[in-house]
């Protein structure tokens, strides 16, 4: 079987299973999806507050649950970010291509040009990948990497801000809303990039079912088990 | 023989085996020994009155209002005793000539020595020509005066962040005093206005430990400036709870409930308003029933309404999309949701397609 | 030039002319230059307002019920008074009603700043001028006691209290940096008072300095803070809850016994100390009851306020009513409609703007707010560096409000001229009364003194007035009513398409109103139209002149490098450049 080291492209056959996703890349991904969805449904209602509840503010400790369950799957993701940040360098070729699109290597291009134009019905099948195709792999690079980075500094930074200036964590998250100017800023640039992480996650699930469908490779079972399987010859 | 801090002090009632304990505690704070005490204790018998300056560019004069609410230390004791107010177009007795002169010498006299205070800022746009005091814009009084000044403070959120005349689309270029002079050591009081007892005492902190308060990343003192207002707020078990006023004047806002929904700043705004509150501490406009509207912030005013929670985001180019966070993304998905069912409807033509044709050769191939 | 003749005074640049800039103990930035004829007198007056921000432009496209905060800082002397103008236009435009309870807390925190922000500018923005503070040196404390003592029952007035205040006032000049006091007029002949009024007068000063504070925290009570408290469209924004769960956290007992306690210390103030503190100083400068009338005695306008019927801006409801008086005849007042379109309107031929045809006045509604600094051909200096403005071109970024095309005058002088006129009954004894303890015919209102006296009246009267509301508010709870905001077309989803609106508002320095139209839920034009700008306003098209340059003329200088004599005409209008130009 004759891959491309760089961009992960299979050039020729004779295919045969791969073992690409290691556990704990699969771990991970399991476990950072479900620490979003639960972020993206309380950081909603931080924003949007359901209907008040009546009573003595004593007895109640609603929206302050909803705001540390935030904070406790933020923690999650946060840490399960660094980890997956950690396994980069220590996993295999395909744990590292979340965080570094290989840009330098025309094969990367072409294949990303070509599977644009497959999504476009101009070209009939796709290249095959061992890893992600080059536009998925762009796709996870800039909205889910770098939006990921960013939800997590700018979280830092608000969470920070119960400490007050002066404190450690805000010697180490301040700097955030020098940069925004003020901390409504931060917010609000925080609340957006929920959306474009949740817009991220909407292609990404299309993707995923579409491609286990009709592409030549196995997709979703890959993201349980690690193994790639093959269900067609690569184009010449 | 020039009144000194020392025979304020006096004036005041403490009696001079106090103040000489005063001193020797603050020469003990300062890790000094007994002869810095003496120090000490010699340069408050004698040192005149620190000179201030107080200048005013495009303002509405509240932070003056303020300044003369103070209650503790009052005001006139501030302006009679602790330091020399020698130029302040609000208040002082000289006019025209007389006043301009007032502050020439002051500038001679007191080189490197005195405080200039700004209320207000600097117009910068068509020349300056939106502030002109004297027919000179006000932006090169300021620089002037500022050269020789020892230190600057930058009264209320005018001369900190620009303010109300700095908000979009800002027609005269109003721009906050840091941004205009880069060499000296600026202390912002922010503020719309900022407290009168934070405003004096930041001014008494200077004059009674002769050194700048410690400030915030952002230029602010700590010690006013370095938490939220909800951090303090009294409020904050009904925010926690879950209890928020829906509308003004509903139940919630008769018990006091949490201001969140009605668009309070509380959770952005660094201020000491909850705590040390406002007029001798009597109220705060979270305790008078109305949302923090974030007046300490920068360009609070460009946030949307002050009675919405999220920002309304204008995204530039004047496409006329304009909403919150909330309806920005909601809309984005929907786009991409809307583009993912005709992708995936057509996907499933043509593959409904390609597997007839596969079909047919398989069975041609039998 | 020659001599020009408008509205019956004569205007005559040729004599030395003379620049004071800054206007020192005034809000905001304002220049004045004088010719001076031969024998010191001035013959030829202009008023430059020297600051703009533009807050019209900043409004354009806002939410119309955040505009109040908006406004509000345009001036934080006048604090609130433009909140409460906005929150009223937008009530206008949008027909909402508001409920009782937040008429009168407004009428509450209006009176109070008018009490607060007239004391200040008595003692310590206008004292100045007739208060020789350096002379208070030499008093006899003991014969100030007297003084005191036999003018008002006020109890701090023993020899001791007058002796403490001037050893300090010794140290202070002793040591050499006399702060805001320096080079002051000190000395100069122009000074009348004994040097036992003056040492009274500057302890009040002092004394006026520490209680002005506690006045205005009624509207911290209600508002949040001072300066600039909460507004809000449709009543006010304190919830009251006096016996109910919770109470603490809204305006309760408490609160409303401090209410109580502030208006019955702010009435006892102002009777024992402001009172007798004008009339005495005032009758030590009767001549000032014949000089600097200016236009006070042809033209004078109010739009009214205090509604005591909420939502009713008629003269059935005001207790200060509304009326233009012309050409000083005081027995026919003139009804004001703030949307007739030939009513007001601004001219703009001599301020730095720009708008299609400059000879005509714009109705607000129609108005247009676009800077243009350009300078006449007679300006001295440059661009920036103004020497001498040229009053023939554009001189000023303050408009040229005219009602009908008359210039007119509005401040409290105006409004108590009008009430007077109207025969308010209480107003008219309460002028009466100053009158006949000065013995000076009521033409001697037409003047710098007149002006003055007026503001402190008015303040009196408000001051009895916050009683008066404090009093209403409480019958009103009792009653059973605890409403303070009408919310009902809070949302923006339930207002017009369009809609425009307008309410009168009496500022303390004079009639106030903002224009505001709404378009698709957002501000499409805001105009204010400020008792400055009505005051320090340029010349109009027709070559009109304004309150202030009116004022300044034929008045005799004792030394025109000393322009004492200005500052008292010009410091009894109480200037707010802020507010004329925002
Ligand atoms: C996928 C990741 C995340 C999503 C979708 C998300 C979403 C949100 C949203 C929508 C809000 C409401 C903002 C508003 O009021 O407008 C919010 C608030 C907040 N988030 Fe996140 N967030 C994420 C990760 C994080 C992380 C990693 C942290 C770090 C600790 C964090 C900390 C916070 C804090 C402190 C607040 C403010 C809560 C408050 O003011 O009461 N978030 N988040
Ligand atoms: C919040 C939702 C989700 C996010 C943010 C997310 C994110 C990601 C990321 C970042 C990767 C790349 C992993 C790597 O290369 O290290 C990935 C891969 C993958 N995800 Fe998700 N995921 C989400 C939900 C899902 C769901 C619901 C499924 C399936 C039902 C799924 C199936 C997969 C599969 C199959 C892969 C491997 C794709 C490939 O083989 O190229 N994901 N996902
Ligand atoms: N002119 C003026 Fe004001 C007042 N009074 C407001 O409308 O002062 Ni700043
Ligand atoms: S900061 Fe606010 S209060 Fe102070 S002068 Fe500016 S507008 Fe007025
Ligand atoms: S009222 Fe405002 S500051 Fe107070 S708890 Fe609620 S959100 Fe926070
Ligand atoms: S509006 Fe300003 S006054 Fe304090 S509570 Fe908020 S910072
Ligand atoms: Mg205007």
């Amino acid at each position: 079987m004759n891959i491309d080291r760089v961009s992960g492209q299979v050039l020729s056959g004779p295919l045969e299973p791969i073992y690409v996703y290691e556990a704990p890349v699969r771990l991970w991904h399991w476990v950072m999806m479900v620490a979003m969805l639960v972020l993206a449904a309380t950081g909603y209602l931080i924003g949007s507050p359901p209907p008040s509840i009546g009573g003595e503010a004593t007895f109640s400790y609603f929206f302050a649950w909803i705001r540390m369950i935030h904070f406790i799957a933020a923690m999650i993701f946060a840490v399960a970010f660094l980890v997956r940040i950690y396994w980069a360098f220590v996993g295999n070729h395909s744990s590292r291509a979340i965080f570094l699109p290989p840009v330098w290597s025309g094969r990367w291009w072409r294949g990303l040009f070509n599977q644009v134009a497959y999504y476009l019905f101009l070209k009939k099948e796709p290249d095959l990948w061992v890893g992600h195709n080059p536009l998925a792999q762009l796709a996870m690079f800039a909205m889910y990497t770098l939006g990921t980075l960013f939800i997590i500094v700018t979280g830092l930074a608000l969470y920070a801000q119960q400490w007050g200036w002066g404190t450690w964590p805000m010697n180490v998250m301040g700097w955030v809303f020098v940069l925004f100017g003020d901390p409504q800023e931060v917010r609000t640039w925080h609340h957006l990039a929920m959306w474009y992480l949740l817009l991220f996650a909407v292609i990404h699930v299309y993707m995923v079912f579409r491609e286990d469908i009709m592409s030549g490779e196995s997709v979703i079972g890959t993201m349980t088990n690690g193994i790639r399987m093959w269900k067609r010859a690569p184009k010449p | 023989m020039s009144e000194t801090y020392y025979d304020l002090m006096r004036r005041q009632g403490i009696s001079r085996r106090s103040f000489l304990k005063f001193c020797s505690l603050t020469a003990a704070s300062l890790g000094l020994s007994e002869a810095g005490a003496q120090q000490i204790a010699q340069a408050m018998q004698t040192k005149p009155r620190t000179p201030v300056v107080w200048l005013h560019g495009l303002e509405c004069t509240c932070c003056t209002e303020s300044f003369i609410r103070s209650a503790h230390p009052l005001a006139k004791d501030v302006v009679l005793s602790m330091l020399s107010l020698d130029y302040d177009d609000t208040l002082m007795a000289a006019a025209g000539h007389q006043a301009e002169e007032a502050l020439e010498q002051t500038i001679a006299k007191y080189k490197g020595n005195y405080i200039l205070a700004v209320e207000g800022n600097p117009p910068l746009a068509d020349d300056g020509i939106y502030c002109i005091p004297g027919g000179r814009p006000f932006v090169d009084k300021l620089r002037h005066v500022a050269k020789d000044a020892k230190a600057i403070v930058s009264w209320g959120s005018c001369a900190s962040w620009g303010c109300v005349q700095a908000a979009k689309p800002n027609p005269t270029r109003a721009t906050p005093v840091h941004k205009v002079i880069t060499d000296k050591p600026i202390i912002k009081v922010p503020g719309c206005p900022p407290i009168a007892e934070v405003m004096t005492g930041v001014v008494t902190y200077i004059l009674t430990f002769d050194r700048l308060p410690d400030l915030d990343a952002q230029g602010r003192p700590k010690m006013f400036y370095s938490q939220r207002i909800h951090d303090k707020c009294y409020r904050r078990p009904h925010f926690d709870a879950g209890q928020f006023v829906e509308h003004f004047d509903d139940a919630g806002a008769r018990m006091g409930y949490c201001l969140y929904k009605v668009g309070c700043k509380g959770p952005v705004t660094y201020n000491a308003c909850s705590a040390l509150r406002w007029n001798d501490g009597l109220s705060f406009p979270i305790q008078s029933g109305h949302g923090c509207i974030g007046c300490s912030e920068d360009a609070f005013w460009d946030k949307g309404s002050f009675y919405d929670h999220l920002t309304t985001i204008r995204p530039p180019g004047g496409l006329g999309i304009e909403g919150t966070a909330d309806r920005i993304g909601l809309g984005a998905v929907a786009v991409a949701g809307a583009a993912i069912a005709a992708h995936a409807a057509v996907s499933a033509i043509k593959q409904a397609r390609s597997k007839t044709r596969n079909d047919k050769v398989s069975e041609a191939e039998k | 030039m020659a001599t020009i003749q408008t509205q019956g005074f004569t205007l005559d640049n040729s004599g030395k002319r003379i620049v004071v800039d800054p206007i020192t103990r005034i809000e905001g930035h304002l220049r004045i230059e004088v010719n001076v004829d031969r024998d010191n007198v001035i013959r030829n007056a202009v008023s430059t307002g020297t600051m703009w921000r533009g807050l019209e432009v900043i409004l354009k496209g806002r939410d119309p019920r955040d505009a109040w905060a908006f406004v509000e800082r345009i001036c934080g002397v006048c604090t609130g008074v433009h909140a409460l103008a906005s929150v009223r236009s937008v009530e206008d435009a949008l027909a909402i009603r508001i409920p009782k309870n937040a008429n009168i807390i407004r009428n509450l925190m209006h009176a109070t700043l008018y009490a607060q922000d007239h004391l200040v500018h008595f003692y310590h923005l206008h004292a100045l001028d007739w208060v020789d503070v350096v002379s208070a040196l030499k008093a006899d404390p003991k014969k100030t006691s007297e003084l005191q003592q036999s003018i008002s029952p006020w109890p701090n007035s023993s020899p001791g209290y007058f002796r403490e205040v001037q050893s300090r006032l010794k140290k202070f000049v002793e040591s050499g940096q006399l702060g805001i006091f320096a080079n002051g007029y000190w000395g100069s002949p122009a000074y009348k008072l004994p040097p036992e009024a003056n040492l009274m007068a500057t302890t009040h000063y002092l004394e006026a300095l520490d209680f002005q504070k506690e006045i205005v925290k009624i509207q911290t009570i209600f508002g949040g803070k001072n300066p600039h408290p909460n507004w809000l469209v449709g009543g006010v924004p304190s919830p009251i809850n006096v016996d109910g769960t919770g109470a603490v956290g809204a305006v309760n007992m408490v609160n409303l016994n401090m209410v109580r306690d502030i208006c019955d210390r702010t009435i006892e103030f102002v009777d024992q100390v402001y009172l007798p503190d004008l009339l005495a100083v005032a009758s030590f400068y009767k001549d000032w009851a014949k000089i600097g009338g200016g236009l006070s005695g042809q033209n004078v306008m109010a739009y009214g306020d205090f509604p005591d019927i909420p939502n009713d801006y008629s003269n059935n409801s005001m207790l200060l009513p509304s009326g233009v008086i012309l050409g000083g005849d005081l027995k026919k007042v003139h009804d004001v409609d703030l949307k007739a379109p030939d009513q007001v309107q601004e001219w703009v031929t001599h301020s730095w703007y720009k708008q299609a045809q400059e000879q005509n006045g714009l109705h607000p509604f129609d108005g247009v707010t676009e800077p243009n600094f350009v300078l006449g051909p007679a300006t001295k200096g440059t661009r920036t560096n103004i020497e001498n403005v040229d009053e023939n071109a554009k001189y000023s970024w303050v408009k040229s409000p005219r009602w009908k095309g008359h210039a007119v005058e509005v401040g409290p002088l105006a409004r108590y001229l009008v009430a007077y006129a109207r025969g308010n009954k209480e107003i008219v004894e309460q002028v009466n009364g100053a009158l006949k303890a000065l013995d000076v015919p009521v033409t001697a209102l037409f003047s710098t003194l007149g002006r003055t006296a007026a503001r402190g009246l008015e303040c009196q009267w408000a001051a009895h007035k916050m009683r008066y509301f404090h009093d209403q508010l409480m019958a009103n709870i009792k009653a059973g009513d605890l409403t303070t905001a009408n919310v009902e077309k809070w949302e923006p989803s339930t207002w017009p398409k369009e809609a425009k609106g307008v309410a009168p508002c009496e500022a303390p320095r004079g009639a106030l109103a903002h224009w505001v139209k709404i378009k698709d839920t957002k501000i499409d034009s805001y105009q204010c139209v400020v008792p400055t700008t009505w005051n320090a306003g340029p010349r109009d098209a027709k070559g009109q002149i304004g309150a202030y340059e009116a004022a300044l003329l034929n008045t005799p200088m004792v030394n025109p490098t000393q322009p004492l004599e200005i500052l008292r005409t010009i410091h009894s209008f109480d200037p707010c450049l802020a507010c004329a130009t925002h």
